[in-house]
């Protein structure tokens, strides 16, 4: 059992806080406070494959290994969140499944311009009335002739302002009520897709997250991705990958926090003497240090068996729900170490707190992750 | 141009301790990076080489751990890269870590047209390692280079010296220590990190591939002995006075004299 990370996996997560570090944290509080998005920055990390972790390099890809994904994922989330998301969502639910699913001619078509950055993805599963129970989604494929024509409404976009590529599930019509859960790829600029404005976030508010409305959209046939009615399976399998990079990005923002908060802790002084000499304070870091350990190490096996072809369904619900909680929590005591000024906008902190919440929420809740988790051990 | 570029694993200097009792730098737990310098050097030779063709070459003397530091200067773009370990290697002083390394390059086939280093370390910052090869070569030698033309076969440098820009032509082939303003170092591409350790390979050189005999490297070979090491001291901030002029002056005079630095029958001369 190796818990060392390699040669190669210290190279990466060096590169990657350093860019982090100058390019990426110097733009947080602007992406945080007016939403809008660096595509200058994102020019230069396209460059650089962060558009392409996974994918091989024969399709412009750094042909990562998942470790090395969730290590990068983590090192960006530490110091900008919200490019964090962006970087987890295009990469892991978006470029991955064209390339897993796609025909060579798609993987041509639609995901060299995804690795190389030239567009960005997204995934569209979550309908107005299909969150949790996605199912239930409403949005229709109908074929005519060498065509879908696609309606519905899909919410929570994440990159949607911004995407080039979009991967939409929808039900292919089979007769009177029978319907095949399908995945269609459909581009920004096919008639028919429209974006609507911009959520107003609590956090990861520099992620232009948006509904997307398809109405009489036409694509043709050769852009389904797999067969018709192996949608259910695309979006198991892609999620099963995607909670590593939520769980990685959550384990980021932990991480971040406590970064800030030692070095906070270290400089405030109370009672004449440093915050960081009071027990109270040191069990919030030792606990906050404890639990990233912990998650680091969920989200390392998950990945682990991931590489190996392993089924992995219930490590990566593990991981995604203990990372996210950790967040949750280490932010909340990074907050209570900073004191008041933990809850203005004068340190990272406070936009940690709000950034940090939602990864309890999106790629299926932790009330989710934990039936998920439930079912594969009665079922054992 | 055939450019040999010197790298040395250093560890990252915030994080530097050291072990009195042996007299030696704690590397277990601390995290090593290439020598800041050696990646400018690096990033110049990918600009010439841009420039002018030929191949690059990144040496390192050092444990087997270095080489991480050379994976990750193939994946800012060397073109192959030579580790020198050996146990004999061990407890080298400068001297010793020159003739291991000018050693390495006179094997080299053809005979490079520039050599490279970093005008010193963070670790143990002699600023020694550049010249000695150079003088055990006999190739002519420029120190703290922050600009690098080609004018024919000449190479036109420049370098601050005491206040002074000095700009100098030397034939190749010859040896540069490079300073921090010579050129920016770009971010490396995951694909590039990536590749460097899955495609390339490392070749890998002990004392007797050089020819060398166990008493002419590592500690025996050696002309220099360490009697203390210990860390630099933290600098003690400052005081700032402030006040009027008049003010400061004197509390300025009254501090120079408290401290014997200021003698009055010297101020009255
Ligand atoms: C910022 C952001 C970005 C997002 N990005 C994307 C995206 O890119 N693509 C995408 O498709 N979606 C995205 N989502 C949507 C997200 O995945 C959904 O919000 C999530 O799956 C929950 O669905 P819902 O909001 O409809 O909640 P609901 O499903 O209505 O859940 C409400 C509550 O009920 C609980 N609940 C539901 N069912 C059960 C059950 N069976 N047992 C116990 N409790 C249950 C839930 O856990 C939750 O607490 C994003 C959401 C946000 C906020
Ligand atoms: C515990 C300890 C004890 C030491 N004892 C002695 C001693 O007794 N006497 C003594 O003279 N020195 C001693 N040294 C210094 C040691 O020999 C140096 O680490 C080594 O020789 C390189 O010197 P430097 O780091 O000062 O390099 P510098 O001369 O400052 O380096 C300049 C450039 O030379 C190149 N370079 C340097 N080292 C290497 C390398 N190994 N591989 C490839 N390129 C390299 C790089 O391009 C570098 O930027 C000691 C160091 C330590 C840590």
């Amino acid at each position: 059992m190796h818990l060392e990370p390699s040669m190669k996996q210290a190279v990466i997560r060096r590169t990657v806080r350093k860019f982090a570090e100058t390019r990426l944290a110097p733009v947080a509080v602007e992406m945080d406070r007016t939403g809008l998005f660096p595509w200058d920055i994102a020019q230069e990390m396209a460059d650089l494959n962060y558009f392409g972790l996974e994918i091989p390099a024969q399709y412009g890809g750094a042909g990562l290994e998942t470790i090395s994904y969730a290590i990068v994922i983590e090192e960006i989330s530490r110091v900008n969140a919200a490019m964090g998301l962006c970087v987890a969502v295009h990469n892991g639910v978006s470029a991955s499944p064209v390339y897993v699913f796609g025909t060579e001619k798609q993987r041509e078509r639609f995901l060299v311009p995804l690795a190389t950055g030239k567009k960005i993805g997204t995934f569209c599963l979550t309908e107005p009335n299909a969150g949790s129970d996605a199912s239930s989604l409403e949005t229709s494929a109908i074929r005519d002739g060498d065509n879908y024509i696609l309606n519905g409404n899909k919410v929570f976009v994440t990159n949607g302002g911004i995407s080039g590529i979009n991967l939409v599930f929808a039900g292919i019509q089979t007769g009177e009520k029978g319907k095949k859960f399908s995945v269609c790829i459909v581009e920004s600029e096919r008639e028919g897709l429209e974006k609507g404005p911009t959520e107003e976030l609590m956090g990861m508010r520099g992620n232009p997250v948006c509904p997307i409305v398809l109405h009489d959209c036409r694509i043709p046939l050769e852009n389904l991705l797999g067969e018709e009615g192996e949608g259910l399976k695309i979006a198991l399998t892609t999620l099963n990958g995607g909670r590593i990079g939520i769980a990685a990005q959550a384990l980021g923002i932990a991480q971040g926090s406590l970064d800030v908060s030692l070095k906070y802790a270290k400089e405030r002084n109370q009672f004449g003497k440093s915050i960081s000499e009071f027990g109270a304070i040191q069990d919030f870091l030792a606990d906050m240090a404890t639990r990233i350990e912990a998650a680091r190490l969920l989200i390392y096996r998950a990945s682990d068996l991931k590489d190996k072809g392993i089924n992995h369904v219930r490590e990566s619900a593990m991981a995604k729900v203990y990372a996210s909680e950790v967040a949750v929590d280490a932010t909340r005591m990074g907050v209570q170490i900073h004191g008041g000024y933990g809850y203005t906008k004068a340190y990272p902190i406070e936009r940690f707190y709000r950034d940090a919440k939602v990864c309890e929420i999106y790629e299926g809740t932790s009330e989710i992750q934990r039936m998920v988790i439930a079912k594969s051990l009665l079922n054992e | 141009m055939n450019i040999v570029v010197f790298v040395k694993q250093v560890p990252d200097v915030p994080n530097i301790r050291i072990d009195e009792q042996r007299m030696t730098i704690i590397r277990e737990g601390v995290e090593s990076i290439i020598n800041p310098l050696d990646c400018v050097a690096l990033q110049a030779s990918l600009e010439l080489r841009e420039r002018e063709g030929g191949c690059i070459t990144v040496i390192s003397m050092g444990p087997p751990q270095s080489e991480e530091a050379l994976r990750e200067a193939l994946a800012a773009g060397a073109d192959q890269a030579i580790l020198l370990t050996d146990s004999a290697f061990a407890g080298a002083d400068t001297l010793a870590t020159s003739h291991v390394l000018a050693m390495a390059v006179s094997k080299l086939q053809p005979f490079p047209d520039l050599l490279l280093c970093g005008m010193q370390t963070i670790d143990s910052d002699t600023g020694h390692v550049g010249p000695q090869i150079a003088e055990e070569l006999d190739l002519p030698q420029v120190c703290g280079v922050n600009e690098i033309h080609m004018d024919g076969h000449l190479l036109v440098l420049k370098r601050l010296s005491e206040g002074f820009l000095d700009t100098i032509r030397v034939p190749l082939p010859a040896l540069l220590t490079v300073s921090k303003d010579l050129c920016p170092v770009k971010n490396l591409s995951l694909g590039a990190v990536e590749a460097a350790f899955s495609q390339k390979d490392i070749i890998r050189w002990a004392a007797h591939d050089l020819g060398l005999q166990p008493d002419e490297v590592g500690l025996k070979g050696s002309a220099t002995h360490v009697r203390k090491l210990r860390p630099p001291a933290d600098r003690t901030g400052g005081r700032i006075v402030t006040g009027s002029p008049q003010f400061i002056v004197d509390a300025l005079i009254h501090k120079l004299e408290s401290m014997s630095i200021l003698d009055e029958e010297d101020g009255n001369e």
